[in-house]
């Protein structure tokens, strides 16, 4: 199995360090479970137009730390219905890494992102040369391998596959 | 070379004779600990039928299950979770802990948090273990894997030491020591890491204040924290050990990412200001901010000293007209001690609320705050809505520095009644 390619442009740069990802759907909006209605709540306070204007493959990028707080799982639920394909940061919070991968979602860590691209940039991860190539600039900026369960989480698609084929092929070994 | 506790304990649960950061391992978990929470066990339990076609789960004696949140229980929906839960630690055969306190402690209590052991959990707070040497690590969703195999995938983690010099003041606990070493070094400092706290200062810190700093470390971005069994940690750990395992110490010569030194002895009382748990301010910066309600109580506070300092200051004074102050013991054997001491007695009289332990206070499912009214709270976070309306806020502190508010009604410096 390969890892689901990414391509698509930088639909928004969260600057803040630390940044509580819960501020993207806004904690009073925390507990809606209707995908619908998240979706159209998510981004507001950044850009009233952001459903609009974001395309399925888009990526968002983050700064340090990204996820720090008491991440929830509604925000990236939403971005992910939006059509966000992927986070981007400097680095990410331990908590939020381990509770994305485990939902599929691909979280590159790539240190120096924030200034290696503009909004609306066209991204491309390499997962093979390990790089997030910015098609607008033609740069390229290496990001941090994933360890091997991350990988087989993401290429997976999410923690119950990956622990399903985990497991067969545990029995099989 | 040698090795850092947590490489220690990671070799010997991997089956490896030795492994270094930056390794990935299969790790046999010496224990499973979880409370019961929507969207969690009830989630685990039906994966582990129907995705993994698991009937009943291997060697139960690794497992418990706390029943700690939702507790008294305000809907049957919530029951009927505690009845599931109930169920499956019957036909299970796992240990089941229903209302003797938080989990995080009362695994301690029971023998969970032996030294040199590897527990696992989905709530990060579990780092508390540490206090007394054990490795012990939140996995989020992740814990399923804990579910369903003997064995979860972990990379060994780096470790950052923190050498703490001095000496506390008084009216200085534990829970400012924590939030002053994120003031010094950064919600980020420990990311991905071990964050291990040692130095001559921790001589003066009790083991439940040791559990305190532990239990927060997810606040320096660190997946847990561990300190180095002594002579104090191994008298209450070892008796109570539900395993045989043999207590490990990181090596003077262990690699660690980073070594900070900090010193104590000028630390005033802090607080930690909405909406981030990484806001941390002199207290004396706020006092006099009036506040309606106050949290004694959490995994991160809610222990014998806190009970005690807290009765010392209330001890024939009032809480303020208008302010509900809520006390809560963290557990039922912290709970049965402070009434034997006549701590419950002290608390009552002030006008405070008490309860037997729950977790209920800490996330706002009970004592809820409105729009516009402000806590002072040792629980263990402060983000916008998490005891109630998404605007109230929240004032981190220690258990002195509520008690002292709940007089005023204000942010109080608790040192003039001490």
């Amino acid at each position: 199995m390969a890892l689901m390619p990414i391509k698509g442009r930088v639909a928004w740069i969260f600057t803040e360090e630390n940044f509580d990802v819960d501020q993207i759907v806004g904690v009073k909006n925390i507990k809606i479970t209707d995908i619908g209605e998240l979706s159209k709540l998510a981004m507001q306070s950044y850009d009233p137009d952001f459903a609009c204007a974001v395309k399925a493959g888009d990526v968002v990028v983050g700064a340090g730390n990204f996820g720090y707080g008491h991440p929830h799982y509604p925000p990236l639920r939403a971005l992910r219905h939006l059509g966000v394909s992927a986070v981007v940061a400097e680095s990410f919070s331990p908590g939020f890494w381990r509770g994305e991968i485990s939902m599929g979602t691909p979280l590159i860590a790539c240190p120096g992102i924030t200034t290696f691209v503009h909004r609306w940039d066209e991204i491309e991860v390499d997962w093979e040369a390990g790089l997030v190539r910015n098609r607008s600039s033609n740069a390229t900026l290496p990001f941090e391998s994933l360890s091997s369960a991350d990988r087989d989480m993401l290429e997976t698609g999410g923690l119950v596959p990956y622990l399903k084929r985990a497991i067969a092929e545990h029995a099989t070994a | 070379m040698g090795y850092t506790l947590a490489e220690k304990v990671l070799a010997r649960v991997s089956g490896r004779p030795g492994v270094r950061a930056g390794d990935e391992v299969m790790a046999k978990p010496d224990f499973v600990v979880v409370y019961d929470f929507p969207g969690y066990t009830d989630v685990i339990f039906r994966q582990m039928k129907q995705d993994f076609g698991i009937e009943k789960i291997a060697e139960p004696e690794r497992y418990a299950i706390f029943i700690d949140h939702m507790v008294p229980v305000a809907t049957p929906a919530e029951e009927l979770l505690h009845i599931q839960t109930r169920e499956w630690c019957r036909d299970n055969d796992v240990a089941l802990y229903e209302r003797r306190g938080i989990g995080h402690q009362v695994s301690a209590e029971l023998g969970y948090a032996t030294p040199g052991g590897f527990v696992v959990h989905f709530d990060g707070h579990i780092s508390q273990l540490g206090a007394f040497g054990t490795l012990a690590i939140g996995l989020r969703r992740n814990i399923l894997e804990a579910f369903v195999r003997e064995r979860v995938s972990l990379k060994v983690p780096e470790t950052t030491r923190i050498n703490l010099t001095g000496k506390l003041r008084p009216g200085v606990m534990a829970r400012d020591v924590f939030h002053h070493i994120v003031r010094v070094l950064g919600p980020s400092a420990c990311r991905f890491q071990v964050m291990e706290v040692g130095g001559p200062a921790l001589e003066g810190i009790s083991i439940e204040g040791r559990q305190v700093i532990c239990g927060l470390a997810m606040f320096t971005g660190a997946i847990t924290a561990v300190i180095n069994p002594d002579e104090l940690t191994l008298a209450y750990s070892m008796p109570r050990a539900r395993a045989a395992i043999e207590p490990v110490y990181s090596d003077a010569d262990a690699t660690y990412a980073a070594v900070h030194t900090i010193d104590l002895t000028d630390l005033e009382p802090i607080i930690v200001i909405p909406p981030n748990p990484a806001n941390t301010r002199n207290l004396t910066d706020h006092t006099g901010l009036e506040v309606q309600s106050g949290y004694l109580g959490s995994c991160a506070s809610g222990r014998l000293e806190d009970l005690r300092i807290a009765a010392q200051i209330l001890k024939g004074r009032q809480v303020a007209s208008g302010f509900s102050l809520h006390v809560i013991p963290t557990s039922q054997e912290i709970m049965a001690q402070a009434a034997a001491e006549g701590l419950i007695t002290t608390l009552v009289q002030a006008g405070a609320f008490t309860s037997s332990p729950s977790c209920d206070y800490c996330f706002g499912r009970i004592a809820t705050m409105s729009a516009g009214q402000r806590a002072v709270s040792t629980g263990t976070l402060n983000v916008a809505g998490r005891m109630g309306s998404p605007d109230s806020e929240i004032y981190l502190c220690n258990a002195a520095v509520v008690a002292a508010s709940a007089i005023e009604g204000r942010i109080a410096d608790p040192r003039k009644y001490l």
